[in-house]
């Protein structure tokens, strides 16, 4: 990853959401993407330029167009017409953006697109985060890496955040994933966790 | 068999799929992939197909398909109408708060420029004392800031009536039988507050009743206040014309007959008049109004 000082920044065209630029390089901010913040709080997985990236829950595609200076390509599902209208224009801009407007707990919508990936990254605000990275770990190459990014409000706001961390990583474990680094995303954003897993 | 996008590859034959970057679309959006055994595509396959050369065509293709299939997706999703009036309607709500917090404002400043000026006794609420600065000034010409804001405001009332007149006609075509029942404006704000005709359509008769009464209702739930009879229903003149003593029974008769319309709006998309007629002589009659005959109905 390419840091100036302390800033963590990526290599490519910036003004996607007027985010400051430093000598050149985007910087992007943990506040607003919380791969961002994963890599300042813990240590995240190195992205390469010859990397495939599943990315679910694509949203506006702020984050998207960081790993997309990164690496070599992204296949950014979301499923809100809304936030993929967004997607698309960050997808015209950026050869290798491949935006699919799909649902992630349906991974035969895209399966005819998807190829083998390097890493697959979660981020969708749904009760059932962990069945649905799991349903997309086919495409993951074995050795792959799964970064999921734990909304625990939005899988039980009921329960207590470290409650719904220490069950999804149970799930993970018993889907015969290794977990490789698990982190709280403090700071930066409140209540929401960051597992690594290694298929 | 492997199906991919670009084509199908049965025992290491493949063969190509042709067409625009549109027809590809459609094929991926089409297709039934069990996912049983599967296996992530190769994208090799696609130089072996002969769809590409390498992989910079792969990919450059593979987006122009992508984008198109995300543009037809988004065109779908828009297409049934129901997410347009969602935003109209919330406009015009929206201005309607607007213009009420303007003309307050413009009226208090109308009251300084005017010392011996009062709203006192004359029951002349702010917006029409505002239309009223605004005429003025249109006859006169010219005015200050004060003269030009309330033209302003004259002006986003009209465009108001206007967008609501539109608000009507389109909740009448997207959602009849609920329109029918309690009017295109107000089944337009019940639409609102669920979030869409298929939420709507989702909803028990008992949550249609309180839509848009969510203070009360929690303030029910929390502190056993009296639960409240209506939520957004109230604005229709069946429920706030009733005698206090069955505005309870008409509005839950009533959700209850929205909520089989709105399901019907969704499934099937045009009136039933069978159902219609049914409705309002039960709504009609909870409210403690005897059937009329036929052809008497207002």
């Amino acid at each position: 990853m390419i840091r100036i000082g302390d800033v963590l920044v990526s290599k490519g065209e910036g003004g996607v959401y007027s985010e400051r630029m430093l000598e050149g390089y985007r910087v992007w901010d943990p506040y607003r993407s919380k791969l961002a913040a994963l890599y300042l709080v813990g240590k995240g997985i190195e992205l390469s330029p010859d990397m495939k990236v599943l990315y679910l829950g694509a949203a506006n595609g702020t984050t998207v167009s960081h790993v997309a200076d990164y690496t070599e390509v992204v296949y950014a599902v979301e499923f809100a017409p809304r936030p993929m209208q967004d997607l698309l224009e960050v997808a015209r801009r950026r050869k290798n953006v491949m935006p699919i407007l799909a649902d992630a707990s349906c991974p035969e919508q895209y399966a005819m697109i998807v190829e083998e990936v390097d890493l697959l990254y979660q981020d969708v605000a749904q009760p059932d985060q962990a069945a649905i990275a799991l349903r997309n770990c086919i495409f993951l190459k074995k050795g792959g890496h799964l970064v999921l990014m734990l909304k625990t409000r939005s899988v039980d706001i009921r329960k207590e955040p470290a409650e719904v961390f220490r069950d999804t990583l149970d799930i993970l474990i018993s889907a015969g994933l290794t977990i490789v680094e698990s982190t709280w995303l403090a700071p930066y954003h409140l209540d929401h966790a960051a597992i690594i897993c290694e298929k | 068999m492997q199906s991919c996008w670009f084509g199908d590859i049965d025992a290491g034959k493949c063969t190509p799929f042709t067409g625009d970057a549109a027809a590809y679309a459609y094929r991926v959006k089409e297709s039934r992939i069990s996912m049983d055994n599967f296996v992530p595509l190769d994208w090799g396959e696609a130089v072996t197909c002969g769809v590409c050369r390498d992989r910079a065509e792969y990919l450059a293709i593979l987006q122009k398909v992508c984008i198109a299939g995300s543009e037809q997706g988004i065109r779908e999703r828009y297409a049934s109408g129901d997410i347009e009036l969602l935003q109209m309607v919330r406009t015009l709500d929206e201005m309607d708060t607007v213009t009420n917090l303007l003309s307050e404002r413009v009226a208090d400043w109308y009251q300084i420029r005017h010392p011996s000026f009062s709203r006192k006794y004359r029951r002349t609420p702010a917006h029409v004392l505002v239309r009223s600065i605004a005429e003025r000034s249109r006859e006169r010409g010219g005015g200050g800031a004060l003269n030009r804001v309330a033209l302003e405001i004259a002006g986003l009332a009209e465009a108001r009536t206007a967008l609501a007149k539109e608000v009507s006609a389109r909740a009448c075509g997207v959602m009849p039988n609920t329109s029918a029942l309690i009017g295109g404006l107000v089944a337009a704000r019940l639409l609102s507050c669920a979030g869409g005709l298929k939420e709507l359509s989702r909803l028990p008769g008992s949550a249609i009743q309180v839509l848009g009464a969510r203070t009360a209702l929690f303030a029910h739930i929390r502190t056993h206040a009296p639960a409240p009879k209506h939520g957004i229903i109230f604005q229709h003149r069946r429920v706030h014309n009733a005698p206090r003593e069955v505005r309870g029974r008409v509005a839950r008769v009533l959700a209850a007959k929205l909520a089989i319309a709105a399901r019907i709006d969704y499934y099937r998309g045009h009136a039933e008049p069978a159902f219609l007629d049914d409705a309002q002589a039960k709504i009609d009659r909870a409210g403690g109004v005897p059937e009329c005959d036929e052809g008497t109905r207002p």
